[in-house]
């Protein structure tokens, strides 16, 4: 439980940069929010396209700019910060990939991704909220090496359940079926 | 009639959330969602797990010179932003980059007796991004068609052999799948259809070869 403290210390100290860059255009607190930061996208980035390095500074910095400029749209009742930074870089990922692809998508993807952070929960659902997070993350540590590795694909190299599937072999069945247990196992999915 | 087939199944969450989904799809999803408050609480937990797994991850860190740049850039950052505005609020969030006056002042075109669509967009994956509008009542003829169909009702509502859609419903339907979508009596019912297809070539053989891979309300 220690280590839970630290980090929950640690969100805190994060929190009040953002809120300091939001209400003082604070650059000092935006160098440690760099610190913190930048290293994770970064990493996010190389989980992709391992070797990928100058790819990885180009996200890490549109991610960087984008929390400058939204930092005043940021509320911590809404979302966890980690989430916020994570819809960032996954959203900067996404501009990437269709700037870069064969076959270029009419569609801009901005006001695809950000209608959900936006609506206020109640008070019930803030409570929820925070009990969801801490169980995902307490049972992602136990979760299966089978499901847990179909998790990381899908979410930090960005393969699709198909690819996924190709990768490792398994009947496309198989691997929705484990991202299934893992929601399950996570309680991720409240209603099904 | 089953509940669970008026929202996105799980895997389809997943990838939205992940971000691996094609857009066209993520389209949908973005339509659905902005009428469900089940799906958005999901969706919530499922960004929550992708920073988890994010924060699982080997930091790697940036260099002292991309932290220089970025400081400097700050600034300048500040004065050529605009703060984006919203229009109209009787439109999806995610449909205002295709429809800037309305539904009626799009180039609708008739479709049959009963049904007008309006080509939004492509894909890079090739797939149709449309709308459908349906007169009360009004039924569109059996069809099949070559790829998946992600249809998200708008406005009104329409019933086919599996039950009655309304307002914010998704549904999925395979190649396999034949139906007969009929708008219900009361109004007239818009739909955001995306049709996964094959790439679209231009050019004088694809003006021949694209009337024979449309999909046909005959
Ligand atoms: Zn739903």
């Amino acid at each position: 439980m220690g280590q839970s403290k630290t980090s929950s210390e640690r969100l805190a100290s994060l929190q009040g940069w953002v809120q300091k860059v939001a209400e003082h255009r604070d650059k000092a607190a935006f160098a440690e929010l760099f610190d913190h930061y930048v290293p994770l996208i970064r990493a996010y980035s190389l989980a992709r396209e391992p070797a990928a390095d100058l790819v990885a500074d180009e996200l890490a910095q549109e991610v960087m700019m984008r929390i400058w400029l939204k930092a005043s749209s940021y509320d911590p009742k809404l979302a966890n910060l980690n989430t916020w930074i994570f819809t960032l870089a996954r959203n900067c990922r996404i501009d990437y990939l269709r700037r870069n692809s064969r076959y270029v998508s009419e569609i801009d993807p901005t006001e695809i991704f950000e209608n959900i952070e936006d609506e206020s929960p109640g008070p019930f659902q803030l409570v929820h909220q925070t009990r969801a997070q801490d169980n995902i993350r307490s049972r992602l540590d136990k979760l299966p090496a089978a499901q847990a590795e179909i998790l990381s694909k899908v979410y930090l190299q960005g393969k699709s359940h198909q690819q996924t599937s190709e990768e490792l072999k398994l009947p496309l069945g198989t691997v929705k079926s484990r991202v299934r247990l893992a929601l399950k196992k996570l309680e991720v999915l409240v209603t099904r | 009639m089953n509940k669970s087939t008026i929202h996105p199944d799980e895997t389809l969450l997943t990838a939205y959330s992940a971000g691996s989904l094609p857009l066209s799809q993520a389209l949908c999803i973005s339509a659905h969602v902005e009428h469900c408050p089940t799906c958005q609480q999901e969706i919530k937990h499922l960004n929550d797990l992708g920073s988890e797994l994010m924060q699982q991850l080997k930091p790697s860190p940036g260099s002292t010179d991309l932290k220089a740049q970025l400081l400097a850039r700050l600034d300048s950052l500040d004065e050529t932003h605009e703060a984006p505005t919203r229009i109209d609020k009787t439109i999806s969030r995610c449909l205002h980059q295709f429809i800037k006056n309305g539904y009626q002042n799009l180039a609708w075109k008739r479709v049959s007796p009963d049904i007008h669509s309006v080509e939004l967009c492509r894909d890079s994956n090739g797939a149709k991004v449309e709308l459908l509008r349906i007169k009360p009542g009004g039924a569109a003829t059996t069809h099949t068609h070559l790829g998946d169909e992600y249809t998200v009702i708008l406005e009104g509502s329409f019933s086919d052999e599996s039950g009655l859609y309304q307002k914010g419903d998704f549904l999925l339907r395979d190649a396999s799948h034949q139906h007969r979508p009929v708008a219900t009596q009361d109004g007239e019912c818009i739909c955001l259809a995306v049709t996964e297809g094959p790439i679209q070539f231009t050019g004088l053989f694809s003006r021949l070869l694209n009337p024979l891979i449309r999909r046909s309300y005959a």
